[in-house]
């Protein structure tokens, strides 16, 4: 048989209390006493109802110390644990309450502040929600109004998405692990935009799983874009508070989830509408500019009437010139033909002077020694030739 | 009929090439100093230029029409539809 330590008997004691499922999670109630607070901050106190007490800290950084007073009915939250030190069984109390507060709300505030803390409600971890899915994903009983006016609103505001139900309980004792299954469900799909988890109003209780921590974990871990539609209006459950968007009422999720049709269809007209004013004014503008240059082509077009005044010009000019040069050569041929007048054979003739020519050979006789006696000879004179003989030297 | 104004290196000119040579061609015309010949070479070019230019114009004015045309008819055809 062993034997033991009395650390390792402790040892096994917290062990087995830190492994309990139940101590680990748990609310109590009772009243205060024995309270004392230390200079740090932490308070020590007991809990006890008429047949048992619990030795309990607060320590500092808890919540609701201000509750703490001997002889007040609390209700309290935190783990049961064992410190070894001393060998005493304690209640490790995070939050306290005074116990008129009803427990759901308690706990709510509880599980609050502590997703809070951990970040599950950060604004910069909230994405966009597509403006134009072509799947959406929505998580809610299959029977019942819900799912009927989403699909009515969705079908009538943008048929061009298709809705997939990932049917679930959403109230009683399964709800929460059967939401918690559908985004499981989810986890494994693709090709899904957005997600819709929603449930119609009623009480607190009603509305509870939408408050479990398993719930808000499984919406916080969902890889789509998720829109939370959990009651009416003034209902907010912490599924509201980790979903990426909030609607107040499950038609008003399926309206923010798709476009409008008839709005899409006055804004295509309207762009349409647009660009055909700017494509207009567009080509008015470059005819114009068009217009323009070719009127300043035109009127650049070559200055062929003074190139052509000036041809004649020089034309003119030419002709007057060509003119004048004609007279002095005409002038020059005159006095060359006067003076070649002058010494051509008839002025000599007319002057009384003959030429003797042999017949029939009509050589000239310049000599005395060309002519023989009797020999045929030919005159002329200035009236005219006339035969005649050689009477010799 | 004379052959249309192409880019140096072949292929139709767009619209704004044509309007930025038409340009060209009318600044060099107004800063003058050019022979007749290449005054009338540059005048055959700017005209020929500026039809190109208008004809662009009316062949996309066409087009826009005619693609409003049918959008308008989409469009009626859609609400008849619907109602």
């Amino acid at each position: 048989m062993p034997v033991y330590t009395v650390s390792q008997v402790a040892r096994y004691i917290r062990d087995s209390l830190d492994g309990d499922s139940l101590l680990g999670d748990v609310w109590v109630n009772g009243e205060v006493s024995n309270l004392s607070r230390s200079v740090s901050g932490h308070c020590y106190f007991t809990l006890k109802d008429a047949a048992s007490q619990l030795r309990c800290v607060l320590f500092r950084n808890g919540q609701g110390s201000e509750h703490l007073a001997d002889g007040v009915a609390l209700l309290a939250h935190g783990r049961i644990s064992f410190y070894e030190v001393r060998g005493d069984l304690q209640f490790y109390v995070d939050l306290a309450q005074p116990e008129g507060v009803g427990l759901l709300h308690a706990e709510l505030e509880r599980l609050k502040k502590k997703l809070q803390a951990e970040g599950l409600f950060d604004e910069t971890r909230k994405r966009p929600i597509p403006r134009f899915p072509n799947r959406i994903a929505v998580v809610t009983s299959p029977v019942g109004a819900v799912w009927h006016d989403i699909r009515s609103i969705v079908e009538r505001r943008y048929p061009l998405v298709e809705l997939v139900l990932v049917p679930t309980p959403v109230q009683g004792a399964s709800a929460a692990g059967g939401i918690v299954d559908a985004f499981q469900v989810l986890s494994e799909q693709e090709a899904i935009d957005t997600v819709i988890v929603a449930r119609g109003g009623g009480s607190l209780e009603e509305l509870w799983p939408f408050n479990e921590e398993a719930v808000a974990r499984a919406i916080y871990g969902c890889k789509f874009p998720v829109i939370s539609a959990v009651g009416h209006h003034t209902d907010y459950t912490i599924a509201d508070l980790v979903a990426d968007l909030r609607a107040p009422t499950p038609s008003a999720a399926a309206e923010l989830a798709v476009p409008d049709r008839a709005e899409l269809a006055s804004q295509v007209l309207r762009l349409h509408r647009a660009l055909l004013d700017y494509t207009v004014q567009d080509m008015s503008e470059k005819r114009h500019q068009v217009e323009i240059l070719a009127h300043r082509l035109q009127t650049r077009a070559p200055d062929t009437p003074t190139r052509r005044q000036r041809v004649d010009d020089l034309l003119r000019e030419a002709s007057i010139r060509l003119s004048a040069t004609l007279a002095v050569h005409q002038e020059r041929v005159q006095s060359r033909s006067l003076r070649l007048e002058a010494l051509s054979p008839r002025a000599v003739l007319e002057r009384g002077y003959a030429v003797a020519q042999k017949l029939p050979s009509g050589e000239v006789i310049t000599s005395p020694q060309q002519v023989a006696a009797g020999e045929a000879l030919q005159v002329t004179v200035s009236g005219g030739p006339f035969k005649a003989v050689g009477l010799g030297q | 009929m004379a052959e249309e104004p192409q880019r140096p290196k072949g292929g139709k000119l767009t619209f704004e090439e044509a309007l930025t040579r038409l340009d060209k061609t009318v600044q060099a015309l107004e800063a003058g100093g050019l022979t007749l010949e290449e005054a009338t070479r540059l005048y055959e070019e700017g005209m020929r230029l500026a039809r190109l230019c208008n004809e662009l114009l009316s062949h996309a004015e066409l087009k826009v029409k005619r693609l409003q045309t049918s959008f308008g008819e989409q469009m009626r055809f859609l609400e008849e539809e619907h109602t």
